[in-house]
């Protein structure tokens, strides 16, 4: 593998196994989606250098406007939960009844 | 050259890692930009000046600073960071898994980068990025306007979620 693909290749899969493990906040969760998405942007940026194609270029571009409603989503999901528990500590998300 | 470039592979790598383990949310975002320049950094040695520029102005100058205030909502009184005992565990363990995958995946093949450069060829003039993103405008313009639609309905669904009890966006909280 070449290094630029192992670079892109290992941080996104240690920003996903740091979105996987527990936290103590939801926006450490969000910040380690918006490394992956960081990662997938490189990713997406490097095959149309490589393969030489003009048109694969829009991919990143459109992919970090998908990117941007999401981490929206997430931040107003982390204000929502400030709202209804006070903080946004991931053990506050629990359903549990008994 | 070659020695910069790997550098700023090794930081994006290290960015990455420095969000992954888990300290407060203030140094988290310390790691996300660290990588984020790293990587811009990267994409200029390439070539495609751009799609860096486009990185910094969006992810950085948009994303990043609402992800900034938006940390305000998780204080904490005494923040870990990357020095305290819990975050090195997750740290520690990372580099394991990084060291491990490589070394398990076969060793990376030397200095070679694996990619050619894009100032297109010969007596053609229009750099790759400028001219593949302005095709937003042309053939892509299908998925543009589906990508306005779709931030346009963002902005609506985040200002229904965090209605609360009334109408109205602007609250204390």
């Amino acid at each position: 593998m070449s290094l630029l693909h192992l670079s892109f290749y290992s941080a996104f899969t240690l920003s996903g196994l740091g979105l996987a493990f527990h936290r103590t906040h939801l926006i450490s969760a969000l910040l380690c989606l918006e490394s992956m998405m960081l990662s997938m942007y490189l990713a997406l940026s490097i095959w149309p250098i490589e393969n030489q194609a003009t048109s694969f270029t829009l991919t990143p571009v459109l992919m970090l406007a998908f990117s941007a409603c999401e981490a929206g989503a997430g931040l107003a999901m982390l204000v929502a939960s400030t709202r209804t528990h006070g903080s946004d500590h991931l053990h506050n998300l629990n359903l549990l009844q008994c | 050259m070659t020695y910069f470039v790997f550098f700023l592979g090794f930081s994006f790598v290290l960015g990455g890692l420095g969000v992954a383990s888990n300290p407060s949310p203030y140094y988290g975002v310390v790691g996300l930009v660290v990588a984020s320049v790293t990587g811009c950094g990267w994409l200029l040695s390439l070539g495609v000046s751009f799609m860096s520029l486009v990185l910094f102005m969006v992810y950085l100058g948009g994303m990043l600073v609402v992800f900034v205030y938006s940390v305000s909502l998780a204080a904490d009184p005494f923040p870990e960071a990357w020095d305290d005992w819990r975050v090195v565990g997750y740290s520690l363990g990372f580099v394991v898994v990084l060291v491990v995958g490589v070394v398990v995946g076969g060793f990376v093949e030397g200095w070679k980068l694996g990619v050619e450069t894009v100032d297109g060829g010969g007596m053609f003039s229009v750099r790759l990025d400028f001219s593949g993103v302005a095709m937003f405008y042309s053939c892509g313009v299908g998925m543009f306007l589906v990508a306005g639609w779709g931030l346009l309905l963002t902005l609506f669904v985040v200002l229904e979620v965090v209605r609360g009890l009334s109408r109205g966006a602007i609250r204390a909280v």
